[in-house]
């Protein structure tokens, strides 16, 4: 059973009363039924009954069908009338002036109609108040924009009278006042330069002041040019027309935003009570906007439609598709498709479809949340808004939106889909004998590596093992390293903090993978470092660090600390110098040691200041390919203990990459890779979670 | 008489005098940062030597006999594609910072002042999405190259790359910036609404050029990125006409057939001298920006 | 410009409650209209709302009887002094000035004319080529005065505007306002927490408390017959002195009559209705009158008494430990510890009903 409320509502909450009374009668009779004892209530009831049996006959019912019969005559008319009022003035006023005109004629045939019925129907009342706003308005916005088209007519006509012969006379003024200017910026700058020989001014304060002087000069110089007349017609006529269209935009815009102020302030009045335009119109976006009454917002919503029914759904059905199958491509990895057929696209295109369905099914639901809230709170009494509200709403909020598109975009191709593509790649079994065709195999990667069985999962803990250990040691040195140093340099009573500076800055500077292949060179069998070292330690034999598996790993972990500590460095100076001396003098005072001092304050706020740069570190040499691969490519070799693929400082990324780029088990490669990812996400977030970058925007 | 007179000399640092334990203290630390400075300019300076010595085969031999010739140089030029890859880590350089510059300046902006539904969420996102490396796609990488390139032949590899390298940066950048716009007074915007701005031109003739050293830093980075980088190029860049400089560098260590290591050392020389200039000069900005950025969140 | 704010609301789209509700104002062409309210009470909301620069939820905003609710701000023909300046850093104090009108596409010349006719009013020639970056705070303050000039618009709006500068600065740019205000007769609504800046400055003042108007009109009127409660207390320094009692006997009555104040005979009627009820009595600390003929009087212990030069502020206790502040002439000789008589005339004394707040004696 429909059950009314007694009160409209609008958007801000605000009461209203109903108009149709019969309506009222309903809702007062529905509320006297809740309200009353057991033994009245069958009395209401059947008071309720006759009263809806007799609706076609209920007065305000007769008269508002009537309101509806003579508003339907009227309207036609009134197109017919326009008809013929846009004939009559046709040619006689500039179409910006015509439309107004339509406008104001409209309003005015508007107004008389509706006027009886506003006690009536809300929806009368909200035409015979826009009529009445438009009447208000429209002779002011006529008389702003006829002056401004007559000025403009006038400068014109004042263009074709412009002779030569002014023109020649003021472009010779023109030029003699630039003669003039440039003297006296000449003479100005004259005598500047004798300040400064008198060394009464600075060399800065006169390049200041010069800058100045020059600047002064050319503007002078810009705003006499448009004295000649065919520039400042120019520019006249110029800004005439922007004030003429930006005016009418704007004096549009006004009295569309009156109306709409108008139609949140009008409620509507409908008998059903069940919001039904969203779930008729659901498998077609669009449709519910037409029923609602939103005729432009309706063309946007079928757009959605249309990429549903149009690019997604046949997508992800196989068609179209580059060599896929859709999302039935995504199952069956071109297990029975032809020679050419490729599991790995058929893969991806199946991921794309995924992600299309996906845009799809989101956008639908848009829809029909947006079909059905205006279908809800026109029950309460709010009116749908008109395009103009739409529109301006869509500008104001959608802003952020439209301007961060091409920001998701890039990311869902380039970042989500080859991410879920190696997700769905670890899945299967893509190995050096399964290349262009391979099948589902549901967790066994996983298995190969959990177990450390297979060609590929034997090494799989070791190296995670080292992995751990390299990030754990390299970085905390890195850190460590680059944090005394910045201490030390930032100390008061050292000298030469710029020359340290800059040496400092260089391990960052020079791209690394240039210092670490010459590392590589130098620790070579015959290279410089090779032969200190053996000096060094006065060994027989040479000493090669890159056939030693615990020499590399030290000699790595060293070679980062030198690489890593320059930007910690930089980062660590930069927070020093930000902390105010005062907390020092403070501790001073309270007899704390230099080394109280440090570990108390300089090494929290350091931390405190850097932490999400810190924790972007540890990931970064997580994943240190370079310096790895570069140095030795993962070596020395053992293949007892690593098999064939990884050497003994191999880490987790540069394996992958073995795997994958040169022995093309790409499947395990890709397991493994999703397992150091999720690690990694779990680390960052808590990481990221925990800083005040977080903490900060959390509070927004 | 000698002594009188140091005594009643002024002390005339603002500091208080040292007792002798700091004295000791001071001398280690310019002990260690000497010895620091000195482990780091070592190689460099091993480097710069080869470069130079006409006394080398293919192979480097340091600390030996120095005659000073610019052979390497001419090897480089003449007998290996090194202006290619200069050419090709530039064109890279540039469209990715490019890209990232357009892409950022918006997010950053609308990220800083406007509140929408999804803000935190998509930023928290895309901040732990980032950390899985960019190596992680690699397979479809290649795959989605194929079917692009298919559809648009003039779609290579190296704009694979800078599509990479962009989707890369997008989220840390937007942060920075983010957090650099966030500390521009929202008055700005406001007296240029009154002024007669759009949200746009908000954007356009207020923020951005305050923004400006911002962005440049963004810019920089951008641009100095695809130097760094060995892994991306080498894995999907395949023939020596479209390497970068660190994928083709490495050519002349590690390809038995075209080793030369003199060559390497002075390539590497020609590579790092601009960028080290660089970042000498513009290192205030460049640590400030990235801590800014950083710390502001 | 006529200025008219009617049952004017506003709610954040983040909060629950209205933060301004049934704001009812009318600011009459050429009037300096302040603002002024204590901390959060709503008033750069109220003024941003007029500016264009927050929306409207509810009500009309009309300029000269044109409601303005949905025009975009730079339409508003307004100008706006924010309380940061809000220059452009990267543009020239001339190109500052300018900016307005080159975005309306205005011409060169006029808006070369116009930049210059502000900057002398200003008295800022000197500077149009610098950066603000390289002008002093209270150049700077001209300069922003000066970038609403040139638009010539019909309403000024100003946020705090001085609450930057240093006391003495505060103080000559107050004075400087007023006369700009004179020269240019723009209407001008400016927004204060400090009353001296309300007092001085203002032909009308708005005060405001929870997102309500509290009173309005001229600043004598606030002082003189401060229209509720929160009124009397927020004008004037030291705060006005309030002695929460009751009317017996037509007489009102402080703690059992430590305070007993007969009104004059046209009062009594007023608070004929107030009768065994509460009511609150406000004084003024300088209405109080050593050795006076008055028929009313207060008997008080000195605590403190604080020299300020021209007068004495004398920190006093009743006999209930009431505190009370009296402002007396610098020259009088009062003693710490002692116990004196003040009196007050009738007119002085002001009645508000303690519920509502209201004043009685209208
Ligand atoms: N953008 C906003 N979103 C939500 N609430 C806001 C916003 N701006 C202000 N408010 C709230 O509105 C109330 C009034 O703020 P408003 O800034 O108008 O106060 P004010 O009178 O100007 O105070 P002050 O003298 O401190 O400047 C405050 O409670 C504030 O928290
Ligand atoms: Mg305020």
């Amino acid at each position: 059973m429909a059950v009314y409320n007694e009160f409209l509502y609008d958007t801000i909450g605000n009461e209203h009363p109903r108009k149709n009374l019969y309506l009222l009668e309903v809702a007062r009779l529905q509320e006297q039924i809740r309200n009353s004892a057991k033994s009245d209530k069958t009395e209401f009831v059947r008071e309720l009954r006759e009263l809806k049996r007799n609706r076609k006959s209920h007065p305000y019912n007769v008269s508002l069908s009537a309101f509806k019969k003579d508003e339907k005559t009227f309207r036609k008319n009134l197109s017919e009338s326009k008809k013929a009022y846009s004939r009559e003035i046709k040619g006689r006023f500039s179409p910006k002036i015509t439309r107004l005109k339509i406008l104001g004629f409209l309003s005015g045939q508007m107004e008389p109609f509706y006027k009886p019925f506003t006690g009536l129907s809300y929806d009368a009342l909200m035409h015979y108040e826009e009529a009445l706003i438009i009447q208000r308005q429209i002779d002011g916005v006529t008389e702003f924009i006829s002056e401004h088209e007559t000025a403009m007519a006038d400068a014109k006509a004042a263009r074709k009278t412009i002779g030569g012969e002014d023109n020649k006379k003021a472009r010779a003024g023109l030029f003699d006042f630039k003669k003039i200017q440039r003297q006296k910026y000449k003479a100005d700058i004259a005598s500047l330069r004798k300040k400064i020989k008198e060394g009464i001014i600075s060399k800065k304060a006169f390049e200041a002041e010069k800058a100045q002087l020059k600047k002064k000069q050319a503007y002078a110089i810009l705003v006499k040019s448009y004295e000649l007349p065919g520039k400042g017609n120019r520019e006249l006529i110029k800004s005439l027309h922007y004030q003429v269209t930006k005016g009418f935009r704007r004096e549009i815009t006004v009295l569309n935003a009156n109306i709409a102020d108008l139609r949140r302030k009008t409620p509507v009045e409908i008998t059903r009570v069940v919001p039904v335009n969203a779930f008729l119109s659901f498998f077609l976006p669009g449709f519910g906007q037409v029923l609602n009454g939103q005729y432009i917002k309706a063309i946007f919503f079928f757009l959605i439609s249309i990429f549903t029914y149009v690019i997604a759904i046949p997508y992800s059905l196989g068609y179209a598709n580059f060599q896929g199958d859709g999302i039935a491509g995504l199952i069956s990895l071109a297990a029975d498709g032809s020679k050419l057929d490729k599991s790995l696209i058929f893969m991806i295109e199946g991921t794309l479809s995924v992600y299309l369905i996906i845009f799809a099914v989101v956008l639908v639901y848009i829809s029909f949340r947006d079909v059905f809230k205006v279908d809800r709170d026109r029950i309460r009494g709010v009116r749908p808004r008109n395009w103009f509200e739409t529109k301006t709403s869509l500008f104001e909020e959608g802003f952020p939106y439209m301007v961060s598109f091409p920001a998701m975009f890039v990311i869902v191709f380039i970042v989500l889909v080859p991410i879920t593509t190696t997700m769905l790649l670890s899945f299967t079994g893509m190995d050096p004998q399964n290349q262009s065709k391979f099948p589902w195999v549901g967790l066994e990667n996983y298995k190969l590596i959990a177990l450390g069985q297979g060609i590929a999962g034997k090494a799989f803990w070791y190296i995670l093992g080292w992995s751990v250990v390299w990030t754990l040691v390299a970085t905390t040195l890195a850190i460590a390293l680059g944090f005394f140093l910045a201490v030390f340099t930032n100390n008061e009573r050292i000298k030469g903090k710029l020359f340290f500076r800059t040496i400092y800055l260089l391990p960052w500077a020079v791209p690394s993978f240039i210092t670490i292949m010459f590392f590589s060179i130098m620790f070579s069998p015959n290279g410089a470092m090779t032969e200190i070292i053996t000096k060094l330690l006065n060994a027989d034999a040479a000493i090669v660090v890159k056939y030693n598996p615990m020499l590399s790993r030290i000699t790595l972990i060293f070679i980062q600390g030198w690489l890593g500590s320059s930007y910690i460095f930089l980062l660590s100076t930069g927070v020093l110098q930000s902390i105010p001396e005062d907390l020092y003098e403070a501790a001073q005072i309270d007899g704390a040691t230099a080394w109280q001092k440090l570990k108390r304050i300089t090494l929290p706020m350091v931390l405190f200041q850097t932490a999400p740069l810190l924790i972007g570190q540890y990931t970064f040499n997580f994943n240190n390919f370079s310096v790895i691969y570069l140095f030795n490519g993962g070596g020395p070799f053992n293949p007892t203990k690593y098999g064939n693929l990884a050497g003994s400082t191999d880490l987790l990324i540069s394996y992958i990459f073995k795997l994958t780029t040169d022995n093309q088990y790409q499947s395990i490669g890709a397991a493994i890779t999703m397992v150091i990812s999720l690690g990694l996400m779990v680390f960052a977030f808590f990481g990221f979670r925990n800083s005040k970058a977080f903490k900060k925007s959390d509070t927004e | 008489m000698k002594k009188q007179k140091h005594k009643n000399a002024l002390y005339l640092s603002d500091r208080q005098p040292l007792a002798f334990a700091g004295k000791i203290g001071v001398l280690m630390m310019y002990i260690i940062l000497a010895s620091w400075a000195a482990a780091i300019i070592w190689p460099l300076y091993q480097m710069i030597v080869s470069a130079f010595n006409g006394r080398q085969g293919s192979y480097l031999i340091l600390n030996r006999e120095f005659e000073f010739s610019w052979e390497h140089f001419e090897y480089l030029f003449e007998e290996t594609l090194y202006l290619t890859w200069v050419k090709n880590t530039i064109f890279i350089a540039v469209t990715t910072a490019i890209v990232i510059l357009l892409i950022v300046s918006f997010t950053g902006y609308a990220y800083s002042r406007y509140r929408f539904k999804g803000r935190r969420a998509s930023l928290m996102a895309i901040l732990l999405i980032q950390t899985i490396p960019t190596f992680a796609g690699i397979a479809a990488y290649y795959a989605m190259h194929t079917i692009i390139s298919n559809i648009i032949p003039a779609f290579s590899r190296q704009m694979m790359l800078v599509l990479i390298y962009a989707g890369g940066g997008i989220a840390s950048n937007t942060f920075i910036l983010k957090g650099y716009i966030d500390s521009i007074s929202t008055e700005l915007d406001d007296a240029g609404r009154m002024d007669g701005c759009s949200s746009m031109k908000v954007y356009r003739l207020i923020i951005m050029p305050i923004a400006r050293p911002m962005l440049a830093v963004i810019g920089l980075w951008s641009f100095i990125g695809p130097f760094m980088d060995y892994l991306l190029p080498r894995v999907l860049l395949t023939s020596p006409q479209t390497y970068t400089l660190a994928a083709g560098l490495f050519t002349l260590i590690n390809d038995i057939r075209n080793t030369n290591q003199p060559a390497f050392a002075a390539g590497g020389l020609l590579t790092a001298v601009p960028i080290v200039i660089m970042f000498i000069l513009l290192q205030n900005q460049l640590v400030s920006g990235l801590a800014k950025g950083s710390v502001k969140g | 410009m006529k200025v008219e704010l009617k049952n004017i609301g506003k709610k954040y789209e983040n909060r629950e409650n209205f933060t301004l509700r049934g704001i009812d104002l009318t600011i009459e062409e050429k009037d300096f209209c302040v603002i002024l309210g204590p901390s959060g009470c709503g008033k750069t909301t109220l003024l941003r709302m007029i500016a264009g620069l927050n929306s409207v939820t509810e009500g009309d905003l009309l300029f000269d009887g044109r409601r303005v609710n949905k025009v975009a701000a730079k339409d508003r023909d307004i100008a706006m002094v924010f309380q940061s300046y809000a220059l452009y850093p990267h543009m020239t104090v001339y190109d500052n000035m300018a900016f307005s009108l080159s975005m309306r596409k205005e011409r060169k010349k006029i808006i070369n004319e116009r930049v210059m006719e502000a900057a002398e009013l200003l008295q800022i020639t000197e500077y149009l080529h610098s950066k603000p970056s390289d002008i002093s705070g209270g150049q700077r303050q001209r300069v922003a005065l000066g970038r609403a000039i040139v638009r010539n618009p019909s309403v000024f709006l100003m946020d705090e505007p001085l609450s930057n500068l240093d006391a003495k600065l505060r103080e000559h740019m107050r004075v400087e306002l007023v006369r700009l205000h004179k020269k240019l007769g723009t209407t001008t609504i400016y927004v204060t927490h400090d009353q001296v800046e309300a007092m001085t400055m203002a032909n009308r003042i708005v005060l405001m408390n929870d997102g309500k108007i509290q009173q309005t009109g001229a600043p004598d009127e606030f002082y003189e017959k401060p229209g509720n409660i929160f009124v009397a207390k927020f004008i004037g320094s030291p705060t006005m002195n309030m002695f929460d009692g009751c009317i017996t006997d037509g007489n009102f009555v402080f703690d059992d009559g430590v305070v007993r104040i007969v009104p004059s005979e046209p009062l009594k009627k007023l608070l004929d209705p107030y009768e065994g009820k509460n009511v609150s009595v406000g004084i003024r600390a300088e209405r109080f009158e050593k050795d006076s003929i008055h028929r009313n009087n207060i008997k008080c212990t000195i605590d403190v008494i604080e020299m300020l030069g021209k007068e004495k502020l004398l920190y006093c206790r009743l006999s209930n430990d009431k505190e009370i502040v009296i402002s007396a002439p610098g020259y009088n000789r009062y003693e710490e510890g002692m116990e004196y008589t003040f009196g007050f005339d009738d007119s002085v004394v002001h009645y508000f009903n303690t519920e509502t707040g209201e004043r009685i004696n209208k």
